[in-house]
């Protein structure tokens, strides 16, 4: 009875080019809307895990290997997988609907995101969301 | 501790509970409605037959956790659980969401 499907819920995506990704909920849109009429949100989620990283790499080796690919997408709730991990990271200002629509756009909210999951799996957090899932 | 077998009295007023949530309260049938009803909190208790998948099971128990909706493990398969809703079905899972007249909600919760 507990609405659990809000943001910065981590969830899995079930279907599509990134099953099996990682993803927050940046917005969730339980009605649906116009365009589509079923339950949906927008997450955002990595497409490109990083590397192990050990205390003895050198500092070249922790930077190449830390990189975070991340995407955005329009995802159906019965296309997501949620769990019990929440992320806070604040991604509302930079995700919203409408930079999903042009190319542009796109790349510069992906390259924000990018450098805040970057930020965050810097400091060791969240360490469950930044591993990837083996299946 | 859940009870090794269940006594045929507690068994049949779960059915009694039952028959008058399909009377008088609201409900849905089914994996993908059960699961719909658990996303946008609508259900209130999930029933599962005892022959459903385990991994539907724990799916379903997972979607119930995250919602703190209590889960309801029938004892009995999908055909006896379609038959104690009245339909000439099979049915592995359901969820109520208004239990009408019955009781079933405050009398069900916490057994796993």
């Amino acid at each position: 009875m507990v609405k659990f499907l809000k943001p910065n819920k981590a969830v899995i995506l079930l279907q599509g080019r990134f099953a099996g990704r990682k993803a927050v909920i940046v917005r969730s849109f339980d009605d649906g809307t116009r365009d589509r009429p079923y339950g949906h949100c927008l997450v955002s989620g990595i497409s490109k895990y990083p590397a192990k990283v050990i205390k003895k790499d050198s500092a070249k080796k922790t930077a190449k290997n830390s990189r975070v690919k991340a995407f955005m997408k329009v995802v159906n709730y019965s296309h997501l997988m949620p769990t019990r991990y929440t992320l806070d990271v604040d991604l509302k200002d930079v995700v919203s609907p409408d930079s999903l629509v042009t190319k542009d756009k796109k790349v510069t909210a992906a390259k924000e995101i990018k450098k805040r999951f970057e930020e965050r799996f810097k400091t060791g957090k969240n360490r469950w969301f930044f591993s990837k899932l083996r299946f | 501790m859940v009870a090794a077998k269940k006594t045929k009295k507690t068994h049949e007023s779960i059915n009694s509970r039952l028959a008058l949530v399909m009377k008088s309260g609201r409900y849905t049938l089914g994996y993908k409605t059960v699961l719909k009803s658990l996303r946008n909190s609508k259900g209130k208790l999930v029933i599962i037959a005892n022959n459903c998948p385990p991994l539907r099971k724990s799916e379903i128990e997972y979607y119930a956790m995250l919602a703190k909706v209590g889960v309801h493990h029938y004892n009995g398969n999908n055909v006896d659980l379609g038959t104690a809703c009245g339909k000439y079905f099979r049915v592995c899972c359901l969820s109520i969401m208004d239990p009408g007249d019955s009781d079933i909600i405050k009398s069900m919760p916490g057994d796993h």
